[in-house]
């Protein structure tokens, strides 16, 4: 109890060290759970734009398709019957389906050409399944039956186009020939996904169909589904289809989202290498206070021998003392970052401040990431600063802790 | 006087008779033997010429100068011009090579790739790239005679045939009647939209043929914009070696 009295009266000897070592440790803590909370939510709001303005929560396509669907080409589509549209209406737990045609078309104002993604859609079935319809920023999405395009807002400032001029899509049909579709814009939309206002001209599913020849042809079918149940109706989707001999394949929106995953996993490689800085600024730290104080108090652990405490005492003393600082540097560190995360997750962070929008390093965001929760990340980090502050108290402590008393006391 | 009258008589009758008959040999030509002695004029086994390309997109003007040797079914183009001193292309059958001599590398040309126009000009490397027969891809039919620049011509409409692929679903031609060289041509979309029309501004009788020396191709999407191409020099039928169109010529 004595050592225990002694090692947090010690906490308050060298106030200015020990506060400086407090801060230091605060500081680590707290960047690594900013950063952490960054990247969360960051990968949060990438999967979140990837399933809701891209993918769907799952897509079915021909599994010959799917290996080439950046291609956009027009082979291997799907051709709907009867037994498809059941095998999808029979599956529970779907919240919405849409059938789309993508297909590459140029955009020409009649002064530039653009290489642009077309996107057929039927309006009714796309506001299902996708959020794209609540970031019109101009116009309206086009209305069931009517031929009109939408266009993301960047394309739309690149191509100097605006609301209800007319654009001509030059596609290439089933046969590679040549056909353009002239409509007019209906709306401009902002999407949080960058794809969207970047390089997408949506027009209605059958305009798309005619212009390129291919009949009742889809490329995929996007299927939304409550977050989660994803693996489980993928599988039972694809088992139905097997089971009716239909070539087709059920993907879930993480197989489309594989190169921002990788990017997901490197990037927690990243904060991993991060942390273990932080813990080592944090060691570092508290081995350093410990040698100073020893080295401080030589003449006094010399003394404390010679009255008869033993080394393990001593050595406990300068582990209680370290112990204190690695939990007040916690605890400071825990809340700089409570505030700092609170704060990202309100206000968020402005991807212009590393230049332009995300999709430039491959993240499908736009404009500010904001920070996510992720309390378990403050314990962690709180417990593990305490063990480390242990452990490495204990080395310098008995170093300390042997010195012979004699020359302790006269050690100058 | 009544001799004169009489030569004379017997020359408008011989003029009729021999229009006539030239008319008669061509009112029986079809649209596909039209196209053909067309295309037997404009192409011939082996070529190499110097050729010069003016792109003009908006206010800007580009000049580019080739060397090129072709056969049939390959072509080596070779730029000459200071800023793209190097450059070369490789047609060979179906495929397609460039060679960029700063990157040292050479690239195939291929997929969405084709769409796009040559060096920035309003030819797609797939223009370059058509070399079937145009009868095989097109049911062809005379649907007028017609006078262009002075000259009498054939109006040739082709419709792709069903089932194979090509890049213009419909294209129309005005051929001279004489000479059978291409004045004019026309080229549609599937919706019936004209894309790209190439004109040719200038014939010179080379070697005992007609070839057009100055064309103009014309992006009719695109306002402002045109690609004039001018054969400067040409020669036919010289041995060219058959390594010339191989990859390791390309570097």
């Amino acid at each position: 109890m004595f050592s225990f009295k002694l090692g947090l009266k010690n906490l308050t000897r060298q106030k200015r060290r020990n506060i400086l070592i407090i801060l230091v440790i605060a500081f680590a803590f707290s960047s690594y759970l900013l950063m952490d909370s960054l990247m969360n939510g960051m990968e949060e709001m990438s999967f979140d734009n990837i399933k809701n303005y891209d993918t769907g929560n799952i897509q079915v396509v021909h599994p010959e398709y799917w290996e080439d669907r950046e291609e956009l080409l027009l082979e291997n589509l799907i051709y709907l019957n009867q037994d498809m549209e059941e095998s999808i209406k029979n599956t529970d737990g779907l919240l919405g389906v849409s059938s789309e045609l993508r297909f590459k078309a140029n955009l020409n104002n009649g002064i530039d050409e653009v290489a642009v993604r077309g996107v057929g859609i039927s309006i009714e079935q796309y506001n299902q399944v996708f959020a794209t319809q609540n970031y019109v920023v101009e116009g309206s999405m086009f209305a069931p039956g009517e031929s009109k395009a939408v266009i993301g807002v960047s394309l739309a400032e690149l191509m100097d186009l605006k609301v209800n001029d007319y654009i001509t899509l030059l596609v290439r049909t089933k046969e590679d020939t040549f056909n353009t579709i002239d409509i007019e814009i209906a709306g401009l939309v902002r999407a949080p996904n960058p794809m969207i206002n970047n390089g997408i001209v949506f027009v209605p599913l059958d305009v798309a169909r005619q212009a390129l020849n291919v009949g009742n042809a889809v490329s995929m079918i996007t299927l939304k589904t409550v977050s989660g149940d994803e693996d489980t109706l993928t599988k039972e989707l694809t088992d139905s289809f097997k089971n009716k001999n239909l070539d087709l394949k059920a993907y879930s929106w993480k197989e489309s989202a594989s190169s921002v995953i990788a990017l997901s996993a490197a990037k927690k490689g990243g904060i991993g290498a991060i942390l273990s800085v932080v813990l080592l600024i944090g060691m570092l730290g508290i081995i350093n206070n410990v040698i100073l104080s020893a080295l401080e108090r030589t003449e006094e652990i010399g003394m404390m021998k010679a009255l008869g405490m033993r080394e393990w005492e001593i050595v406990f003393v300068f582990m209680v003392e370290a112990t204190g600082i690695g939990i007040l540097g916690g605890l400071a560190g825990c809340l700089l970052g409570y505030a700092g995360v609170s704060a990202l997750v309100k206000y968020g962070f402005s991807i212009a401040y590393i230049g332009g929008d995300g999709s430039a390093y491959g993240i499908p965001i736009l404009d500010r990431i904001y920070g996510a929760w992720n309390y378990p990340a403050f314990s962690f980090l709180f417990i593990l600063g305490i063990i480390i502050a242990v452990l490495s108290s204990i080395l310098p402590s008995y170093w300390a802790a042997k010195k012979d008393p004699v020359k302790a006391i006269y050690h100058r | 006087m009544q001799k004169i009258k009489w030569f004379l008589l017997i020359g408008i009758t011989v003029s009729i008779l021999f229009s006539c008959l030239i008319m008669a040999t061509a009112a029986e030509m079809t649209a596909e033997e039209i196209i053909n002695k067309r295309d037997d004029n404009e192409y011939f086994d082996t070529t190499q010429m110097e050729a010069e390309m003016i792109i003009v997109s908006g206010g800007r003007k580009i000049i580019k100068a080739m060397f090129v040797l072709a056969d049939k079914r390959n072509a080596l183009v070779e730029f000459t011009n200071p800023v793209d001193r190097g450059t070369k292309f490789l047609k060979r059958e179906d495929d397609l090579w460039m060679f960029f001599p700063d990157a040292e590398e050479i690239i195939k040309i291929s997929g969405h790739m084709l769409n796009q126009g040559m060096m920035g000009s309003d030819f797609s490397y797939q223009d370059v790239m058509e070399s079937d027969k145009l009868t095989d891809l097109y049911d062809f039919k005379i649907i007028e005679e017609e006078e262009f620049e002075g000259r009498p011509c054939y109006v040739l409409e082709g419709i792709a045939r069903e089932g194979v692929k090509v890049s213009y679903y419909r294209r129309v031609a005005w051929i001279d009647k004489d000479r059978f060289i291409g004045l004019k041509e026309e080229l549609y979309t599937q919706s019936g939209r004209l894309l790209k029309e190439t004109k040719v501004n200038k014939i010179e009788e080379i070697e005992e043929r007609w070839i057009p020396t100055n064309s103009v191709m014309e992006n009719k999407l695109r306002k402002d914009t045109y690609t004039e191409f001018t054969i400067t020099q040409i020669k036919f039928n010289l041995e060219i070696p058959e390594e010339t169109f191989s990859l390791q010529n390309l570097r």
